[in-house]
C-alpha cells in the first residue's frame, strides 16, 4: 500500500508537468487546427531561461537570501521569454501559411522545432545547464513514503496553473473571445474579435505554461539540456491526443494519465517498456474512442 | 562577361600555389571517435583533446620523419551504433592511418568491423566490455581496463571494504551498462552476496523515480548503478536522495566525471565507484596536466587514456619508419612505456590490462578508497 501510495505521487508529479505541456498543444490545435511541433522547444527553452536566471540571482547572491522571491521571478521572466518567443514563431512560420493547406504550416511546425532545439544546442553549449538543488531539499517523511518539499510545490503549482487557466478561458472575457475564435473565426470576427490577437495570444498562453513546466523540470531533475523537449514533448502531444485534442480538460486529464501509466508500468511490470505502456494505453482508448477520452471537440468547451 | 572570365581565371591560377603546397606537405592523417554531441559530449570531448594533447606533444618533441605535419580528424559518434559505423566510414576515405576511438562499446564494437577491413589500427580510450578485443580482430587495441575485471572487483569491493549482504542492480541497457551489471551480478553471486532484483531503465531517461522507489523498499545494502555516462548518473542519484533511498550507492568508470559531483551536488557525496588506478604523482602524469589543464580545463575520465593511445600509436608509426598496418602493429606490440594513466605494454589479444580500484567522492573530488590487493588506501 505505501508503495502503491508512493508511486502515485510519483506519478502526479511527472503526469502534472507533461499535463502543462500538453495543453500548449490542445489550446493551438483548438483555435488554428495545427499540430504546433516546435512546442516542445518552448518547455526546453523556458528551462534554460530558469536556469540562466537562477544563477544569475545564485551570482549576486539574493539566491540565499531571497529563494521564494528569486523562483518567482525566474518563472515570472521565463514565461514572459516564451510567450514571446511563441508568439514571434508564430509570425514567422504560421501565420504566412494560415491560407496554405494544414501540412505546410506542419511541416514548418517540424523545422522549426529543429531550428530551435539546434539554436539552443549552438548558444547553450551540449552540456547540462546546471540548477541549484539547494532549494526545498527537505522531505515529509510518513512511514516508508516520503514526498519531497519539491514535489509539493510542483504538484501545487501546476494546480495553480491549472486552475488558472480554466478560469481564464471559462470565466473571462477574452477566455469567451478565444472559444468564440476557436469556433467560428469569420462569426467572431464579425462582432469585432481580432482573430490574430486571440491566436498570438493562445500560442502565448501556451509556451507559457510549457516555461512553467522546463523550470519545475529543471528544479526536479536537476539540470537541463538542450535536446530535452523532444521526448517530452511526444508524451504531452500523446497526452493531448489521448484526451481529445483541442479540449483543455482532456489534456490535463490526458497528461496526468500518461504520467501515472508510465510510473506504474515501472514500478510494478518493467522498468524498461514504461514508454511502451504509455503509448499501448492511447493505442488502446483511440481504437475504441478515436476523438480521446474527452470526444470530440465541437461543443464550446474547445478552446 | 569577358572580364569575369578573366577574374575567374587569375582567381584559379592564385590557387595554384596552395594547392602546390598541400601536395608538397606531407600530412600524417590520426583519426579520433567519440561523442562530440549529445548527452556524452563532454566525455567525448576529453577524448578528442586527449589525442590533440599527445599529437601536440609528440610535433614538439621531434615529430615523424618525413612528415610535416600531423592532423586529427575527430569524428562524432553520438554513442550511436550507426554514426559511428558512417564516421568509421568516413575516416577510411580521409586515409587516416590510425583511429583513437570509440567511446561507447556499442559504437566501437560494429565501427572497428568496418575499419578492420581496410586494416585500420583502433586503439580504444575508453570500451570495456569484453567483445571489444575478444572477437579476435587484428587491429584492434584497447588502453583502458575490461569489464570482467572491473566487475569482479567492484563486487569484492562490496563484499570486503562495505560488508555487503544485498545488492539491487539498475542498468540502462546499452552493450556497455548492461554487460558490466551482468558480470557484477554474477561476480556478487559468487561472492554470497544476494542480488535482489536486477532492473533496467532506457537510455536517455530523465524519470528514474519508479525504478527508485522499488529500489528503496527492498532495502538492499548496495545499490549498484551502471549507466552510460555521468549525466543519467547524476540525475539518478538527486533523485534517490530527495526520495530518502537508504543503500549505499556504488557505481562504475562511466560516472568519473568531475561534472557528476556539479549536477548531483550533495547528493554525491561519500558514492563509491570503480576505475582505472592511475598514479597521479608520476612525472608524465605531471607533464600531461601541466599541459593539458590550462587548455582544457580539469582532466576527466578518459582524457589520459586518449592521450596514452594516441601517443602509442604514433610511437609505433614512428618505430616502424613507415604506415604499413603489419609493421605498425608489431610495434605497437613492442611498446613498454610509462604512460600517463598506466604502463603501456599491449597483450597478444590487444588488451593493456586491467587495474580497477574503488574511488570515493569527497568534495569535488574523486579520492582512491580500496584496492582489491591491500583494502584501504591511506
Amino acid at each position: 500500500m505505501e508503495y502503491f501510495i508512493q508511486q502515485l505521487i510519483n506519478g502526479l508529479t511527472l503526469g502534472g508537468m507533461y499535463a502543462l505541456i500538453a495543453l500548449g498543444y490542445t489550446m493551438v490545435y483548438g483555435v488554428i487546427q495545427l499540430i504546433n511541433f516546435a512546442h516542445g522547444e518552448f518547455f526546453a527553452a523556458g528551462g534554460y531561461i530558469g536556469a540562466i536566471v537562477l544563477a544569475y540571482f545564485a551570482g549576486v547572491g539574493y539566491m540565499e537570501s531571497h529563494p521564494i522571491i528569486c523562483l518567482t521571478a525566474s518563472f515570472m521572466i521565463a514565461m514572459a521569454y516564451c510567450a514571446y518567443l511563441a508568439i514571434g514563431v508564430e509570425k514567422i512560420a504560421y501565420k504566412p501559411l494560415r491560407k496554405q493547406s494544414r501540412l505546410s504550416a506542419l511541416l514548418s511546425a517540424l523545422g522549426m522545432s529543429i531550428f530551435l532545439s539546434n539554436g539552443m544546442m549552438l548558444t547553450q553549449g551540449v552540456y547540462d545547464a546546471i540548477y541549484p538543488s539547494e532549494l526545498f531539499q527537505g522531505r515529509f517523511d510518513f512511514g516508508m513514503i516520503s514526498v519531497s518539499y519539491l514535489q509539493v510545490t510542483i504538484v501545487t503549482l501546476t494546480a495553480a496553473l491549472l486552475v488558472g487557466l480554466n478560469i481564464l478561458v471559462f470565466k473571462t472575457k477574452i477566455g469567451m473571445a478565444m472559444r468564440a475564435t476557436a469556433q467560428d473565426k469569420t462569426m467572431s470576427a464579425l462582432v469585432a474579435i481580432s482573430s490574430n490577437r486571440i491566436i498570438s495570444l493562445t500560442f502565448a498562453i501556451g509556451a507559457g505554461l510549457a516555461a512553467s513546466a522546463g523550470i519545475m523540470y529543471g528544479l526536479y531533475y536537476g539540470s537541463v539540456k538542450y535536446d530535452m523537449g523532444f521526448v517530452p514533448g511526444i508524451k504531452a502531444f500523446a497526452a493531448a491526443v489521448l484526451g481529445g485534442i483541442g479540449n483543455i480538460t482532456g489534456a490535463m486529464l490526458g497528461g496526468l494519465i500518461i504520467g501515472m501509466v508510465e510510473i506504474f508500468g515501472a514500478g510494478y511490470i518493467s522498468g524498461e517498456y514504461k514508454d511502451v505502456f504509455a503509448f499501448i494505453i492511447l493505442i488502446a482508448v483511440l481504437y475504441f474512442k478515436p476523438t480521446g477520452i474527452m470526444g470530440e471537440n465541437i461543443d464550446d468547451t474547445r478552446v | 562577361m569577358r572580364k569575369k572570365a578573366l577574374t575567374i581565371l587569375a582567381m584559379g591560377l592564385m590557387m595554384v600555389p596552395f594547392l602546390l603546397g598541400a601536395v608538397s606537405a606531407k600530412t600524417l592523417k590520426i583519426g579520433s571517435m567519440s561523442p562530440l554531441t549529445g548527452p556524452y559530449a563532454s566525455d567525448g570531448t576529453d577524448i578528442k583533446n586527449g589525442a590533440q594533447t599527445a599529437i601536440d606533444v609528440f610535433m614538439e618533441q621531434g615529430g615523424i620523419p618525413g612528415y610535416d605535419k600531423i592532423e586529427l580528424f575527430a569524428q562524432d559518434t553520438a554513442c550511436d551504433p550507426r554514426q559511428a559505423v558512417a564516421a568509421a566510414n568516413k575516416l577510411i576515405n580521409l586515409e587516416v592511418v590510425g583511429v583513437v576511438g570509440a567511446y561507447c562499446s556499442s559504437s566501437t564494437i560494429p565501427s572497428s568491423e568496418v575499419l578492420d577491413e581496410e586494416d585500420i589500427i583502433m586503439i580504444t580510450p575508453a570500451s570495456t566490455n569484453e567483445k571489444v578485443t575478444d572477437r579476435g580482430l587484428p587491429y584492434m587495441f584497447r588502453m583502458c581496463g575490461r569489464d570482467d575485471d572491473q566487475a569482479p572487483a567492484a563486487a569484492k569491493f562490496m563484499k570486503e571494504s562495505l560488508g555487503a549482504k544485498s545488492i539491487f542492480i539498475v542498468d540502462d541497457k546499452t552493450t556497455y551498462s548492461q554487460g558490466l551489471a551482468d558480470g557484477v551480478s554474477k561476480a556478487a553471486k559468487a561472492l554470497g552476496i544476494d542480488v535482489v532484483a536486477h532492473e533496467h531503465v532506457n537510455q536517455g531517461d530523465k524519470d528514474f523515480s519508479a525504478v527508485l522507489t522499488m529500489a528503496k523498499q527492498k532495502k538492499a545494502d548496495i545499490f549498484y548503478m551502471s549507466l552510460q555516462g555521468y549525466s543519467p548518473a547524476a540525475m539518478m542519484t538527486l533523485q534517490a536522495k530527495r526520495l530518502g533511498m537508504n543503500s549505499q550507492i556504488v557505481t562504475q568508470d562511466a560516472v568519473f566525471q568531475p561534472k557528476y559531483m556539479e549536477v548531483a551536488k550533495d547528493a554525491a557525496q561519500g558514492v563509491y565507484l570503480t576505475y582505472g588506478y592511475t598514479d597521479s604523482s608520476t612525472p608524465e602524469y605531471k607533464a600531461f596536466e601541466e599541459r593539458y589543464v590550462p587548455k582544457y580545463g580539469k582532466i576527466a575520465a578518459y582524457a589520459t587514456y586518449a592521450y596514452d593511445a594516441c601517443t602509442s600509436l604514433l610511437k609505433a608509426i614512428k618505430a616502424a619508419g613507415s604506415t604499413d598496418p603489419k609493421k605498425v602493429k608489431a610495434e605497437l606490440m613492442k611498446l613498454d612505456y610509462p604512460g600517463v594513466a598506466k604502463h603501456v605494454k599491449f597483450k597478444a589479444n590487444g588488451d593493456s590490462g586491467s587495474s580497477y580500484i574503488a574511488f570515493k567522492v569527497v568534495g569535488d573530488q574523486f579520492v582512491p578508497y580500496w584496492e582489491p590487493k591491500n583494502g584501504l588506501i591511506k
